[in-house]
């Protein structure tokens, strides 16, 4: 009250003020009154709840009221901008007339899409507004507008690492954004590639802190030959690109959103703000009408999102680049085992290039021979089976040799291209099934979040490979009317990769879960388990995939009388394709356990999965086990639906 | 006897697996044989690998990258770009010369503004002249562009 008596008198001085300011103050005066209105339209039409702000600022809805993804407080201008949408609209309207400076630059000079998107939606007049002058501010970090220039970005492709064939783990894949050029070379391309960035060389570690939020993720831009040669040479994925059909313009906006984004960080999740997903965001700002990042999956996995981008219609085909691993295979298969051995030879140093040219066989053999061993010989490098001084001089003799050869026109090099991993079986399944276990009949419903296993349909996935996480079976016993856990696999990795002339892999199993077993009582009990094996595998068309492993095996549980068991033993199987529709995993394993408890656990049985089509199969099972001198027989069927 | 086994087993597994665990040092470089990026064999490596896709270290914004080790020159034909390009890919490269053919041959011609009505031309020549561009292991990939342009420029 006391303070509104006041205002006459303040209003007298303010106003002989501005009479005498008028004349100097002038633009400041129209600048913060045109300021005002600017501000008023926004809130009037509030745009602080437009979609493109919300995709701009990766604002998200949750439990506890929207907030941002990012969490580099530099990515905000407003104190409270991670959790207000409106707060930070305005005070960025602010910084736009103030030109405030920001990390060395002005703000709108380093928000470029924001600043665009303000300025078209409410037709902001510059005439009126001290534009930001955006220089190359501090390098090596470019103005936008260079930056632009010298990039000529035309359009974009979606890239996917598929799996290593020896690293289940990499199943899930990883997938990167490629930036094309004017200049028409995808070598020259830019790679957009979300990751956590880490010194740490400590592996568990290192996994742990990935799962858990634990590192900042940034975007990079690298030369696409750079991740070419990471992924396709020396981690051993093919790769997948999907040339995506965004125009020159809306590659633009995806490049300044990704400008806007360098050097911002948020907290790094595998589960679920991971590299595929942080991607997405790049693409919903290139185009807003796409609805990628609202997808609710229970874990962001690579290849669903690329699948979520296909179904969006944006794709335009693919392509496929084979790794180098394949390529050997590729090229060994067309050449008879004598000349695979020569191929060999010359990699391994053990034959001078130059006696392949004497040799009575033809040119094209010859230059075979050359090539082979020049893709094996740098595989060889790169596992480090080679020294490099060794490696050079091998290498540029074979090159030597084979550049007196001339071209090789025949087109035979080229790799059939696979089925396509995005048309490959949901990566969630659900089963309904019906047995026997020991003459008592139940019925099983069991759900496994993730991914694929040796039975499942291997259309678009890599072969001997298995990963599951979560996999839980839930039985109904009607002679006991119980209903029981029956497993739960929280860890199934089974890496079956085959041994050949050229390769010479360890395949490995881990597992870790709660499953039944029988006890000294004779009866069922639950126990922990955790299984790891290793072995060999190899391939023939008669047998199919087969393996003999090694391993170890520990067992917890309040059943067993020391409450734990420790033992090793052995395990051996096939996995077949009968035909294109009918898998079978036949196999036997024999655990001993000497310490804690001492007993014998043997297992033998004989799985089918009939393919019945894409996302759906029909599963028979039979096994039997001894523990102890207990036998017991199980006999299930079911029927599996992946989504 | 029969714990003692089992012991030695299962100490033996532990072994094998935690061996795996140990990153290796990268190793960069200018001339063959230097990779931009090691990969790894263990197990724990590639699964943690995947958790985070195990890119080490901040890449900045700048566009081209990979050379501040190597010492760079100008000539006619060479800009920074083929400099940049030469460097990361010497391996590559130097297998597609001598096959005569392959993408990163072509990424070099159109570099060098190569017409593609002479790139034919191009590929053979630089496939005949091989041990001319690549005359001894340790060439750098400066050495290698130098090399290039006499063997284009000769007739």
């Amino acid at each position: 009250m006391r303070h509104l008596q006041r205002v006459p008198i303040s209003i007298l001085l303010s106003c002989s003020l501005v009479l005498w300011a008028a004349v100097g103050e002038r633009l400041c005066a129209e600048e913060s009154s045109y300021l005002e209105s600017v501000l008023r339209e926004a809130h009037q039409i509030a745009l602080h709840q437009d979609r493109y702000w919300h995709i701009l600022l990766h604002y998200k809805k949750g439990l506890f009221g929207t907030r941002s993804l990012i969490d580099d407080p530099r990515f905000f201008l407003a104190k409270d901008g991670k959790y207000n949408p409106e707060a930070e609209l305005d005070a960025f309207i602010r910084a736009i007339f103030s030109n405030e400076i920001k990390d060395g630059k002005p703000a709108a000079c380093k928000f470029v899409a924001r600043y665009e998107w303000i300025k078209e939606r409410l037709r902001l007049d510059m005439s009126r507004i001290p534009g930001p002058e955006c220089k190359n501010f501090n390098e090596p970090i470019k103005s936008f507008d260079s930056l632009l220039d010298e990039m000529q970005p035309e359009s974009v492709t979606l890239v996917f690492p598929d799996a290593h064939i020896n690293s289940p783990a990499s199943m899930f894949g990883h997938t990167l954004l490629v930036i094309e050029t004017a200049s028409k070379s995808k070598l020259l391309a830019h790679a957009v590639n979300y990751a956590a960035a880490t010194q740490e060389t400590f592996g568990p570690l290192y996994a742990v802190k990935g799962l858990f939020g634990f590192y900042k993720g940034y975007f990079s831009m690298l030369p696409y030959y750079g991740k070419l040669q990471e992924y396709g040479d020396i981690d051993r994925r093919d790769i997948w690109e999907y040339p995506l059909n965004l125009t020159k313009d809306e590659t633009k906006r995806l490049l300044m959103h990704l400008y806007e984004l360098d050097n911002i960080y948020s907290y790094y999740y595998f589960f679920d703000e991971n590299c595929s997903y942080d991607l997405l965001f790049l693409l919903e700002a290139a185009r807003p009408s796409l609805n990628l990042t609202d997808e609710q999956h229970m874990w962001v996995i690579p290849l669903d999102t690329v699948k979520d981008v296909v179904k969006e219609g944006i794709t335009l085909g693919t392509e496929y680049r084979p790794s180098q691993t394949t390529k050997i295979q590729h090229l060994a298969s067309l050449m008879s085992e004598e000349q695979q051995v020569k191929a060999l030879e010359l990699a391994k140093g053990e034959l001078e290039p130059d006696r392949i040219l004497e040799q009575g066989i033809s040119r094209d053999e010859k230059i075979r021979i050359y090539d082979l061993s020049i893709e094996y010989l740098q595989y060889l490098h790169t596992r480090k089976q080679v020294t490099t001084d060794a490696y050079v001089e091998r290498f540029l003799k074979i090159l030597r040799a084979r550049s007196t050869l001339g071209g090789q026109d025949k087109e035979e090099y080229a790799v059939p291209v696979p089925p396509r991993p995005d048309q490959g079986h949901g990566s969630s399944r659900i089963g309904f099934a019906a047995g026997s276990k020991a003459g008592s009949p139940f019925q099983e419903i069991s759900y496994r979040p993730v991914y694929h296993s040796l039975l499942d349909n291997g259309k678009g996935y890599r072969e001997g490979a298995q990963i599951i996480f979560a996999d839980t079976a839930l039985r109904y016993y009607s002679q006991d009317n119980k209903l029981k856990l029956e497993s739960l696999d929280f860890i199934n990795i089974v890496s079956l990769a085959p041994r050949d002339l050229f390769f010479k892999p360890i395949s490995w199993m881990v597992d870790t879960g709660l499953t039944q077993r029988i006890m000294n009582d004779g009866k069922d009990h639950m126990i922990a388990q955790l299984n790891p094996a290793g072995g060999f595998s190899w391939k023939n068309s008669f047998l199919g995939l087969y393996y003999f492993m090694i391993g170890s095996s520990l067992n917890v549980g309040g059943a067993l009388t020391n409450d734990y068991a420790l033992g090793a033993g052995a395990s051996a199987g096939l996995i077949r394709s009968i035909t294109d529709f009918w898998k079978i995993h036949l196999y036997a394993k024999d655990i001993y356990y000497g310490v804690g408890d001492e007993y014998n656990y043997f297992e033998a049985g004989l799985m089918q999965n009939l393919i019945l089509s894409t996302n759906s199969s029909i599963s028979l099972g039979v096994t039997r086990s001894k523990t102890l001198s207990f036998y017991q027989t199980e006999v299930k069927c079911g029927v599996n639906f992946y989504f | 006897m029969k714990k003692l086994l089992f012991l030695l087993l299962v100490g033996f597994m532990v072994i094998g697996f935690s061996t795996a665990l140990f990153a290796d040092q990268k190793n960069y470089g200018c001339g063959l044989g230097s990779m931009a990026f090691e990969g790894n064999d263990g197990l724990i490596s590639q699964i943690s690998a995947a958790t985070t896709n195990g890119t080490s270290g901040n890449q900045t914004f700048g566009i081209t990258s990979g050379t501040s080790n190597c010492t760079q020159y100008e000539t006619w034909t060479s800009n920074e770009k083929v400099n940049v390009f030469v460097t990361d890919n010497m391996d590559s490269l130097a297998k597609d010369i001598a096959k005569g053919k392959g993408e990163h041959l072509d990424t070099l011609a159109s570099l060098m503004n190569i017409p593609q009505k002479d790139r034919a031309a191009f590929n053979s020549k630089l496939q005949k002249n091989f041990s001319r561009i690549y005359p001894f292991g340790d060439v750098t990939a400066m050495e290698v562009i130098r090399n290039i342009e006499a063997v284009i420029s000769s007739t």
